[in-house]
């Protein structure tokens, strides 16, 4: 749906060797994501690029949140940015 | 129906010289006799009482002064005496009947009524001259006023009719069939005489009370009817004292001539726009043959760590739980009057392995108290319906007079309590639940969700704390702290009130009477918080000031005291600056120079939690949502 745009989206790490990092959405689809540096498993990495594909990214920024995330609330979050309230948005 | 004297009337008024209500009263027609004028305008009716054997010298009731004006109730008619007092006469043998309610029930007989008289079961007959009627022999004497009816005919009244035809049954009968029972949902203050049949569902205990006019009494029962609409009926003093032995739980009663208005909310324990006040002139007469039904007390518990919400809210909770602890009696004083009343506080714990203490008052410290206390060994299992619930160490229970205490209910919750209990419960550590609240202070991170408003909320409504301090929790920045206001005040190191500066050297605590060569400095300063509607100021005390400025107010005088390129102190007070916290507020009003201030003072601190606010913030989107 956003494919060749900038997208932004928080993805919890399962998988990182160099190149190719692979983890789950806040709504449980697989994503992978390229260009990130190794971050450890389990993480919760919030990733700002261009969608390469619907279940791809190109990293441009990205931030490390850690451990410790609510990925429920965030979820419900992009559900409320995308739908209801996207007037706030863009 | 009769139209005579009853027999030994005068001898059954002297038998029972107060009774306690009408409805004590037998059947007890007497002849009035030397009816006389008295009092300063003549209105009120001295008479003799006759019953054809004995006499008695008495007054009639104010209001009966029409009936003797308007010839209803003339020399030598027949009057029904409802209720009385007898007064002894002093230094005299003879007493005085003190007719307190009386109705006619005939115009005047030929004569005095001199021998005994026999009732006789006869029609209404509305001929004025009854003489007939009188078997025995009658003497023609002619004592007193005799004076003969203007009418021929006497009027009367439906009621009077059909009082004389039920004349011997019961007062209770005769009250549901001459009167219209109303239901509860149509009584209004503008009714005008109104009946009702009632159940008592809840009965309070005895309370006494001292204000500005002086001292009283007071007690209240909760009113079931038939279709289910409950009212709270109130007496206080005479009325409380008359009424309080004759209500009883579970049984059912007429009443009428209570007086109804608008229900106060604050005290508004029952579902009803209006609540009811009985006085001495109230009757409550209890109704025969209706079963007493004393309704099932049904719980609703609250697991004891998810009490939280409900610190110093209106509700009243039920909870279920292993006694842990009996206490002895404690006697307190009650300010309001300089009452001692006892209480007991026992801890409960529950399967989500917390504990809470709850204060049991008066009867209940007593009896099921002293219960508890005797069979604690056993770890018996108490359910506790309608306690109200406040911050004390947290959280604590408290009982009111409506409250219920089951020990060992026959409840299916009481059954998954015992073998929790003895499985489990028994061996693990339980902690309180106020301990779990919150890593630092006792109001608990759970209370920072309860009544969570915006500064603006507070702001805009200056009337908030009026009476009692209103609680509130909410998000905000600190935006500003005053660097040159008096933010702290020379404390004793033991009892941490205000110390002062002693002749010589140290300080002086005049609480604990004592010299100390050192003090501590606690906070005491006001801090300018903002969120996205508002801001205000907020007075801030030493545990939560500490959060804030993120050390002691010792170490910030230090700091205030060094030299350097950016004062330290001033520097402290920006990193201060800025962050957000969770806080929980109490709102009261402040008498100033004559101006009400209102005044936001608080009472916890706590570091915001993202995950919970980000859910928060959630959940009152979705709300908003809805009640779109």
């Amino acid at each position: 749906m956003h494919v060749g745009k900038k997208v932004r989206a928080v993805v919890h790490v399962t998988q990182s060797d160099g190149e190719i990092t692979t983890g789950k959405s806040t709504d449980e689809h697989q994503l992978i994501v390229k260009g990130l540096p190794h971050v450890s498993l389990m993480s919760y990495v919030e990733v700002i690029g261009i969608a390469e594909s619907d279940q791809s990214i190109r990293a441009e920024t990205w931030t490390n949140f850690g451990n410790t995330f609510d990925a429920q609330s965030y979820n419900q979050v992009c559900q409320l940015a995308n739908g209801e309230f996207k007037g706030l948005f863009l | 129906m009769t139209k005579c004297v009853s027999p030994n009337a005068i001898s059954t008024i002297l038998a029972n010289p107060s009774p306690e209500s009408s409805s004590d009263v037998p059947e007890i027609v007497v002849q009035v006799i030397e009816l006389k004028a008295t009092g300063a305008s003549g209105n009120r009716f001295m008479f003799t009482a006759n019953d054809g054997k004995m006499k008695l010298r008495g007054i009639l009731p104010t209001n009966m002064g029409s009936e003797v004006m308007s010839g209803n109730i003339q020399n030598l008619g027949l009057i029904r005496i409802l209720d009385y007092t007898l007064n002894d006469i002093p230094n005299k043998p003879e007493k005085y009947l003190i007719v307190t309610k009386c109705e006619v029930v005939s115009p005047p007989l030929e004569m005095e009524v001199k021998s005994e008289v026999k009732s006789e079961e006869t029609g209404i007959v509305l001929k004025p001259k009854q003489e007939n009627e009188i078997k025995s022999e009658v003497k023609s004497e002619v004592p007193g006023i005799f004076l003969k009816p203007k009418q021929e005919i006497v009027a009367k009244s439906a009621a009077q009719i059909v009082h004389e035809q039920r004349q011997n049954m019961a007062p209770a009968a005769r009250m549901s069939m001459t009167r219209r029972v109303f239901p509860l949902v149509s009584l209004n203050p503008y009714q005008g005489s109104w009946t009702i049949k009632v159940r008592v569902t809840s009965k309070g205990s005895m309370r006494t009370y001292k204000n500005a006019r002086g001292e009283g009494c007071v007690f209240n029962v909760e009113l079931t009817d038939e279709d289910g609409t409950q009212i709270q009926a109130t007496m206080f003093n005479e009325a409380a004292k008359k009424f309080y032995d004759r209500f009883q739980l579970g049984k059912v009663y007429f009443i009428s001539k209570g007086t109804l208005r608008l229900a106060n909310k604050q005290f508004k324990t029952v579902k009803n726009d209006y609540e009811m006040t009985l006085n001495e002139n109230s009757e409550v007469e209890e109704a025969s043959n209706e079963e007493t039904f004393v309704p099932e007390t049904t719980f609703n518990f609250v697991p004891i760590d998810s009490l939280g919400p409900y610190v110093n809210g209106m509700e009243l909770v039920d909870v279920i739980g292993v006694v842990q602890n009996v206490s002895s009696t404690m006697s307190i004083r009650r300010k309001s009057n300089n009452d001692t009343i006892p209480k007991r506080d026992i801890t409960i714990a529950d399967a989500t392995k917390k504990t809470v203490v709850v204060s049991l008052w008066n009867d209940l410290a007593t009896s099921v108290g002293q219960e508890l206390l005797d069979i604690a060994d056993k770890s018996p299992i108490v359910a506790i319906k309608s306690l109200k619930v406040g911050e004390f160490q947290g959280v604590s229970l408290s009982t009111l007079s409506r409250s219920v205490v089951l020990v060992n209910p026959d409840l299916p919750e009481a059954k998954k309590l015992r073998s929790w209990y003895d499985s489990e419960g028994k061996e693990s550590s339980m902690a309180s639940v106020s301990s779990g609240m919150s890593p630092s202070s006792k109001s608990g991170s759970r209370s920072m969700y309860s009544d969570r408003v915006s500064l603006s909320h507070i702001q805009k409504n200056p009337s908030l704390g009026e009476e009692k301090p209103v609680f509130f929790s909410i998000r905000g920045y600190i935006s500003f702290i005053k660097p040159d206001q008096a933010m702290w005040y020379r404390a004793c190191k033991t009892c941490n009130r205000k110390v002062t500066e002693a002749l010589g050297s140290g300080y002086w605590c005049e609480a604990c009477q004592k010299n100390d060569e050192e003090c501590n400095l606690r906070y005491i300063m006001v801090v300018k918080i903002s969120d996205a509607s508002g801001e205000a100021f907020l007075s801030v005390f030493n545990e939560e000031a500490e959060k804030i400025v993120g050390c002691s107010a010792d170490e910030l005088d230090k700091l205030k005291s060094e030299e350097g390129e950016e004062n330290p102190y001033q520097l402290k007070l920006k990193q201060a600056t800025w962050n957000s916290h969770l806080f929980r507020v109490s709102v009261a009003q402040n008498e100033y120079n004559n101006e009400k201030k209102q005044r936001i003072t608080v009472r916890a601190v706590a570091p915001v939690d993202f995950a919970a606010e980000s859910r928060f913030l959630l959940e009152e989107i979705s709300k908003m949502r809805v009640s779109k």
